[in-house]
């Protein structure tokens, strides 16, 4: 890695999210710190409900007012406040009109479902060059040019600016909607699940394409995800979030062969090995902690097997168990306190 | 004869397009106890494949075989003692459960509609006994669908499938919908049910690690073709169509140590609406020839076991 690199590009600081509903209060995100480095791929994963679009939408300043509420936390985008909270706890967000300008130019992000995301009304084209004239301020034939570049970077003739949404299959919407996130360069990309709805042999060559214009721009990733094959795939480092908190931090060496929280070994058990012959699986008890209703104690505790007294006593925080390795489970925090 | 045949099946649907060759020329033969694993991408046929089988759709032409019986050209009249022993575990647990009903209503439907039970404390001993069997808390009956997360509502979906005492069961993409580790709680429970009661199993799916875990024989579907069919564990020591080659190689690994070389594929599915007499996928195939995109592959034993439609099969 080079020099450069080391700038960081996104710092989230103890993020926290709820929604009011009227059922109850969500807790969504509770709690969340990173930072993001320039041209570097962090892998957020989580099963359904763990807070990891909410997390996304956080960062794009895009939480919908109700019922999202952000209780506390900082957002710093190169060098812009997203969201920062001051000594007495008041929450500040940059305004809707402010953040015009910094999304799409600094931060984009590609979402899950590509049927949703584009407009079904406009040239496919258009939609490019709509991003790139209103970052850029170029004329709109430049703006059309440079959209047809983008269309060749992703993979899809330029003959085809003038075609409708409808016209395309969705893995190749999905490369017209990373082509509309990657076009001004932003410093930050945020993909929300973005291969999900594809089939496999067309996320190959989505994540392949992402992965070369990824390092061409070098462009920081936040990778959310339910698949760790895409994670060993894609990421540098990987963040391991259950309700609402990172219980595991730390590089894909540290994730993959040393998992140390029980939910990160749990979820590696639970996945059907190609390579390995398992009569049986071992899935993870329970279910999955619901955000409405969360224990005082340490939130996995309940379908955990090394679940002992003092998991329900209070709720452990995040450690470093060795350098850049992060977790947060009570046996460590017993075992350092041993040494 | 096996306990479930189908011998070159074929549902067509007609289109303003064109005809649609959804499933077309199908053959497969499972025994009792067994499970077959059909695998494919979207659009491959495999829903329609698992709907015709338990005809909820008129198969075009070819003939289903079950227990001894051809069912196919049967009416629903005829068919109606069948569709009792052949039931079906839906994708989306989501869409597949009227959301008005309970949980008890929802699991007794099948026995009222079907078992004809009409003593209410005979159905409810019925209703008790396949909540514990799938596992749902008997707390629970009277919630509601939306009350439920995804693996149990799912679990519901198995319930009503297992209420008539089913021999034959096609589950299609019965855990997609689902998180990884409710997955592994699904799989086991099909499992399980399997061993006690000696079910046969269809098992449609689009993950290679799932069906690879779950069945014995495999049957890769192409655009409405078997383009491999053979045992689980020769499928993958031995892959030999391109098709399933480069869909083994997309699946992404979770390990670093693995390196993975992608087959890369161009382009996509091309349409089933009127194909051409060649192969189907010859438009994506690396190794394609003129013979390839003229001639139509049989699917033939390659070796003892394991079917293969291809031309260039040995020389790739």
């Amino acid at each position: 890695m080079k020099e450069n690199n080391n700038k960081t590009v996104v710092s989230v600081k103890d993020l926290c999210v709820h929604y009011e509903t009227h059922e109850g209060i969500v807790e969504a995100v509770n709690g969340v710190s990173f930072d993001i480095k320039k041209g570097e791929c962090l892998g957020l994963v989580g099963e359904t409900g763990a807070g990891k679009t909410t997390i996304a939408l956080s960062i794009m300043n895009l939480l919908p007012h109700p019922p999202a509420h952000v209780i506390e936390g900082n957002i710093d985008l190169d060098g812009e406040k997203i969201l920062s909270t001051d000594e007495n706890g008041k929450v500040t967000e940059k305004s809707t009109k402010e953040m015009l300008k910094i999304r799409g130019k600094k931060v984009s992000m590609i979402f899950q479902d590509p049927m949703t995301a584009l407009n079904p009304v406009r040239f496919v084209g258009d939609q490019i060059a709509e991003v790139i004239q209103l970052h850029e301020h170029c004329s709109p034939k430049d703006a059309m040019l440079r959209a047809c570049e983008m269309m060749e970077k992703v993979g899809i003739m330029p003959e085809r600016y003038k075609e409708y949404p409808h016209q395309f299959s969705g893995g190749m919407k999905q490369r017209i909607v990373i082509a509309i996130a990657l076009a001004c360069k932003p410093d930050l990309l945020l993909a929300d699940e973005p291969t999900t709805a594809l089939d496999v042999t067309i996320q190959a060559q989505v994540l392949d394409m992402m992965r070369t214009l990824q390092k061409e721009q070098e462009t920081a990733t936040l990778m959310i995800t339910h698949d760790l094959g895409i994670v060993a795939e894609m990421c540098d480092k990987c963040a391991i979030i259950y309700a609402g908190q990172i219980v595991e931090y730390g590089t894909l060496a540290h994730i993959f062969d040393n998992p140390l929280h029980p939910y990160t070994i749990g979820l590696m058990d639970s996945i059907p090995s190609l390579d390995k012959d398992v009569h049986r699986l071992t899935p993870i008890p329970g279910m999955v902690a619901d955000p409405m209703d969360l224990p005082c104690y340490c939130s996995f505790a309940d379908r955990c097997i090394k679940c002992r007294e003092n998991c329900r006593q209070g709720d452990p925080e995040l450690i470093e168990v060795e350098p850049g390795h992060w977790v947060r489970c009570f046996q460590y925090q017993m075992k350092k306190g041993a040494l | 004869m096996a306990f479930v045949e189908t011998k070159q099946l074929k549902k067509y649907f007609k289109t303003p397009g064109g005809t649609l060759h959804a499933v077309d020329n199908v053959s497969i033969s499972i025994e009792k106890g067994e499970t077959l694993g059909v695998v494919g991408e979207s659009g491959c046929g495999k829903s329609t494949f698992g709907k015709t089988l338990m005809k909820l759709h008129e198969p075009t032409s070819g003939e289903i075989w079950f227990d001894g019986v051809n069912i196919a050209p049967l009416g629903p009249k005829e068919f109606k003692p069948y569709r009792s022993r052949i039931q079906m575990i839906f994708q989306d647990p989501y869409a597949s459960l009227d959301p008005r009903m309970n949980i008890r209503s929802l699991i007794a439907e099948p026995l009222t509609v079907l078992g004809g039970m009409k003593d209410k404390k005979e159905i409810a001993k019925k209703v008790d006994e396949l909540m514990n069997s799938v596992g749902l808390a008997r707390r629970l009956g009277n919630s509601y669908p939306h009350e439920l997360d995804g693996g149990r509502r799912q679990r519901i979906g198995v319930a009503r499938a297992l209420a008539l005492n089913p021999e034959f069961i096609i589950c299609d993409e019965p855990v997609s919908a689902l998180d990884v580790s409710i997955q592994a709680q699904i799989l086991n429970l099909l499992q399980d049910l399997q061993e006690e009661r000696g079910l046969t199993y269809v098992f449609i799916t689009h993950d290679m690690s799932v069906v690879k875990h779950i069945a014995n024989e495999i049957m890769v579907m192409y655009l409405g073709q078997a383009v491999e069919k053979c045992n689980s564990k020769e499928l993958f020591r031995n892959t030999l169509h391109p098709y399933s080659k480069a869909l083994l190689s997309a699946i992404p690994v979770p390990s670093i140590h693995v390196e993975r070389k992608p087959i890369p594929l161009q382009g996509e599915l091309s349409s089933p609406i009127n194909p051409k007499p060649c192969c189907r996928f010859a438009v994506r195939c690396p190794y394609a020839t003129d013979q390839c995109r003229s001639e139509e592959p049989e699917l033939r034993e390659y070796c003892p076991g394991h079917f293969v439609a291809c031309h260039r099969i040995g020389e790739i």
